[in-house]
């Protein structure tokens, strides 16, 4: 019987992996995974976006109305994810750089709105700070290894250190677009050959009225009318 | 004799070609390329051919087990051919692992994985060639010539230079080692003789890729410049070998129509407007990936069905396409659409012509109010121009200052461009001139879009000759001026900009 | 001038098309081109919030934030426009077409959390355009969206499950195809004018 905080580190990790189980944050994972440490970079920021962002949205869950629980998680996140961005800026600028526009860009990411729905406001403080943690690390671990296994392909480096031996050809595909598909492709297909369940169908036809895990439930208003019935 | 009818699924007419007949015409319709490829570039393209062919059967076979499929497809014949079309659109030179795994990758990824033959949307033999050209660039793009690495023609006649276009017919010039297109036409006419592949798409491909050189190509429709073009870049290759694959063409005869035209054109896009001499290759996948949107719209007619009695067996009328996509938000898109290229077409139109006149306008203001002078020259004081100038002056920006000379070199005076943001209207623009010894010579309006019978009444002479031939350093409304009546905020404005004006004279330009 | 404003449009529509080159609109591209009708319903949603908002969030850049030196805050006006902006279309269309409505269905708020929209607004920002080549480059960049997610969902309609191998079912062919789509894209990269 683990200790519940231990449980939403084990959860985030990987029973719900957000990107290999619960197939959320794809924009980022295919985007960024060009190289292991983009992966470690960009993972690491999310999840200081996550656990802040789940830790405020869970202390003011009991005083945010519930009509305005979408603008009021987007305004949160954004402040959260220009502090980070300006942080960073400052003090680590060729990660910045390399992460670019995609730091902006983890407001839309359906790991954190989707947690801040589907966890954040339901839950204690120091809970949806562990399933933050938890969910975050999940993510970077899972971008890392896409990561790696791009840049062992398609570079022959891993880390920046060379892995193929000097004469072996990497093949460029894999650290551009089509090969971030392909490995992600990869990834799932692995997952179902040997078993583990995954929301893989869900990824490719929409909704399933499965809220709990959805990027959008948030916004999403089919389930309020669901509930209206 | 059984007394049970034998059912079986349709067709039930089979024609007497079956794959494997066809892929063995089609390999056959190759050979001649391939026979010249090896001949004019040596042993090394013979082994390129045979380790795609084999990397190719080998991984559909490897497939087949690994799926445990009840079916042994990689004898039908279609590997072979995806192997030869690979290794003869490839350099002579290349390094016998490109083959090798793009042949792996056209026939795993493009085609297996999605059900095997007649279930790949896309040319696996030019999905791997691409898939070569992205992974290994550099490898893919050496074409030497007698062993020396030179440019093919097609980089040639990119670049503007001149190219042996007998030599590229006959396939004795660099390149990929299918480049005869003398042999490539044997095997292709030969094909559409036989019904095997269809005239509509090979002869639109070229067709729509000729229209677009001669049209945008820069050499109009210049036999030699055409002959050129189409003789290289696997442009023949193209029309009549990959172009033509029933998995990835549409089936009837418009789709196939609209299919080849949008091949060619794009063919032609990317030759005149792009980069690189490989880009035929992407103008087919691309072509590829409407085939599936050209046969759901374009239906094929049955025989001897109309399209009603096609609706009518379906138990559906099928909606027009305008139904299919919501009409209004179409019409909204629409709208938002012209509304925007109109807002952007008259802008721009306007755009050069508006600051023209502004310009032309402040000069004519110059002239106005400095008369002796023939010519302007600017004050120097870009620090000051553009912004807010001073505290006392209220909205109030300097644009320009001039020094005017009269026809005998001597100062005639200066010209001071004020804007004040605060007119009741919006901005008010004027030229102040002062003369050589420091008098106001007049003011003169280059903006003005006040209260009409109000602050219009600024650029009246009753009003604006106030200012003329004045010595004051400053003017207070109530005053050295009378204010309009009915428009103090106006009057107020042009105040505010004389004085800053004279301001700007007294502190910059004379420096005291 | 015009050969750079068609080549901005040209750009964001198919040489860096949003989704098969820069990855953003992912969600909706993967899980809306099951079918084609929504797919193009989306698409035609789309064009019209992303061509707005990027006119908006340009405005609202040059005339308020760089002047008042508010750069940094443009993350969260530009998401709260969005947010706006797809607020009122929904409520027009309830109003108005309630068909439309309809047949938008969970889409239209989709959008607001679709990061192409937010992407492309801070695009234009980074690439200093003007007001004509923003709408420009929102436009062009949701055309290109379309294209992509019409392109799939008609390549989706023609695979059969019972083809596939078990473990490419779902999601992996998906993906393969969306790799296949941008290999074939990628013959746009180079193209100027």
């Amino acid at each position: 019987m683990m200790n519940k905080y231990v449980e939403r580190l084990y959860n985030g990790l990987i029973k719900e992996n957000p990107t290999l189980v619960l197939m959320l944050g794809m924009c980022p994972t295919l985007a960024v995974s060009t190289r292991a440490v983009n992966g470690i970079g960009m993972g690491l920021s999310t999840t200081a976006v996550l656990i802040l962002s789940n830790l405020v949205i869970s202390l003011l869950r009991k005083s945010i109305p519930d009509e305005v629980r979408l603008p009021s998680y987007i305004v949160i996140v954004a402040s959260l994810v220009t502090v980070t961005e300006l942080l960073m800026e400052a003090y680590v600028p060729t990660v910045y750089e390399a992460l670019g526009i995609y730091i902006p860009l983890i407001v839309v990411n359906c790991i954190i709105l989707g947690r801040a729905e589907a966890y954040a406001n339901k839950n204690t403080p120091l809970l949806s700070v562990m399933d933050g943690l938890g969910m975050g690390l999940g993510f970077t671990i899972a971008l890392t290894l896409a990561g790696l296994v791009r840049e062992v392909l398609g570079n022959g480096t891993a880390f920046g250190l060379q892995v193929l031996p000097k004469g072996v050809e990497p093949m460029g595909i894999f650290v551009q677009p089509p090969g971030a598909f392909l490995v992600i492709a990869l990834f799932i297909i692995i997952m179902n050959a040997i078993g583990i369940k995954t929301r893989q169908k869900q990824l490719v036809e929409g909704c399933d009225g499965c809220c709990a895990a959805c990027a959008s439930a948030a916004t999403c208003t089919s389930k309020t009318e669901e509930a209206a019935k | 004799m059984s007394t049970f009818l034998n059912i079986s699924a349709g067709p039930h007419i089979r024609d007497r070609w079956s794959t494997r007949f066809i892929m063995c015409m089609v390999l056959l319709a190759l050979t001649p390329a391939a026979v010249v490829g090896v001949a004019v570039n040596g042993w090394h393209s013979l082994f390129i051919i045979l380790v795609s062919i084999a990397s190719a059967i080998g991984t559909e076979a490897a497939f087949d087990l690994l799926i445990k499929s009840k079916k042994d497809t990689f004898l039908d014949g279609s590997a072979a051919v995806t192997g030869m079309l690979l290794a003869l659109s490839l350099s002579p030179e290349t390094p016998l692992y490109a083959p090798l795994i793009g042949s792996m990758f056209a026939i795993c990824v493009v085609k297996c994985c999605f059900g095997g033959l007649g279930k790949n949307f896309i040319n696996p033999a030019l999905a791997g060639r691409c898939f070569l050209l992205i992974s290994f660039g550099n490898a893919m793009t050496v074409f030497p010539m007698d062993h020396m690495s030179t440019a093919t023609p097609v980089a040639n006649l990119l670049a503007g230079k001149a190219v042996n276009v007998t030599s590229m017919f006959l396939g004795t010039s660099n390149g990929v080692i299918g480049s005869s297109i003398a042999a490539l036409l044997v095997g292709g006419l030969l094909l559409w003789a036989f019904d095997i592949i269809h005239g509509q798409i090979c002869f639109s491909v070229l067709g729509g890729f000729t229209l677009f050189i001669g049209l945008f190509g820069g050499q109009g429709f210049d036999p030699a410049y055409l002959a050129a073009n189409l003789c290289g870049g696997g442009v023949v290759m193209g029309a009549f070998f990959m172009a033509t694959d029933y998995v990835t063409s549409p089936v009837s005869r418009l789709g196939q129509f609209i299919y080849g035209m949008l091949i060619g054109v794009l063919g032609g896009l990317f030759r005149v407007f792009g980069s690189s001499a490989d880009s035929f290759s992407y103008s087919i996948i691309i072509g590829n990936l409407f085939t599936p949107l050209i046969d759901t719209y374009i239906l094929p007619k049955p025989f001897a069905y109309s399209k009603k009695d096609i609706a009518l067996q379906k138990g559906e009328v099928q909606k027009p396409l305008s139904e299919r996509i919501p009409k209004p938000v179409v019409v909204l898109v629409i709208i938002t659409l012209l509304a925007g290229l109109a807002l952007s077409g008259v802008f721009e139109l306007t755009k050069d012509t508006i600051a023209q006149q502004k310009e032309k306008k402040a000069w004519e203001a110059y002239r106005t109010v400095v008369p002796e002078a023939d010519k302007f020259d600017s004050v120097e004081a870009d620090d000051i121009y553009g912004q807010i100038y001073g505290t006392k002056f209220g909205r109030t920006k300097i644009n320009e200052a001039v020094k005017g000379y009269a026809a005998d070199g001597s100062v005639a005076g200066y010209a001071i461009s004020v804007t004040s943001s605060e007119g009741y209207d919006g901005d008010i623009g004027l030229s102040v001139g002062i003369s050589a010894d420091g008098v106001v010579n007049s003011i003169s309006f280059t903006e003005l879009h006040e209260t009409p019978g109000k602050g219009m009444l600024a650029a009246d002479a009753l009003f604006k000759d106030q200012f003329n031939n004045r010595s004051e350093s400053s003017f207070n409304i109530g005053k050295e001026i009378e204010v309009i009546s009915g428009a103090t905020i106006t009057t107020k404005a042009i105040v505010n900009a004389v004085n800053a004006a004279l301001d700007f004279y007294y502190n910059v330009i004379k420096g005291v | 001038m015009n050969n750079s404003l068609i080549l901005i449009v040209v750009s964001g529509a198919l040489i860096n098309n949003v989704v098969l080159n820069q990855f953003l609109g992912i969600c909706s591209f993967l899980g809306v081109s099951k079918q084609m009708k929504a797919s193009a319903s989306l698409g035609c949603a789309v064009i019209f919030v992303m061509t707005i908002a990027s006119a908006v969030a340009s405005i609202l850049y040059d005339l308020i934030l760089e002047p008042f030196g508010l750069q940094f805050m443009k993350t969260i006006v530009f998401i709260l426009v969005i947010a706006a902006l797809v607020q009122i279309v929904e409520m027009y269309l309830k109003k108005n077409s309630p068909a439309v409505y309809k047949s938008l269905g969970i889409f239209l708020p989709l959008i607001t959390t679709n990061c192409a929209v937010l992407g492309v607004a801070l695009t234009n920002v980074q690439s200093e355009y003007n007001f004509i080549e923003s709408v420009l480059a929102g436009f062009g960049t949701a055309v290109g969206f379309t294209i992509a997610i019409v392109l799939l969902a008609s390549i989706r309609s023609r695979i059969r499950e019972q083809d596939l191998p078990a473990p490419l079912r779902g999601a992996p062919i998906v993906l393969i195809s969306a790799a296949l789509m941008s290999i074939a894209f990628m013959g746009f990269s180079g193209l100027s004018f």
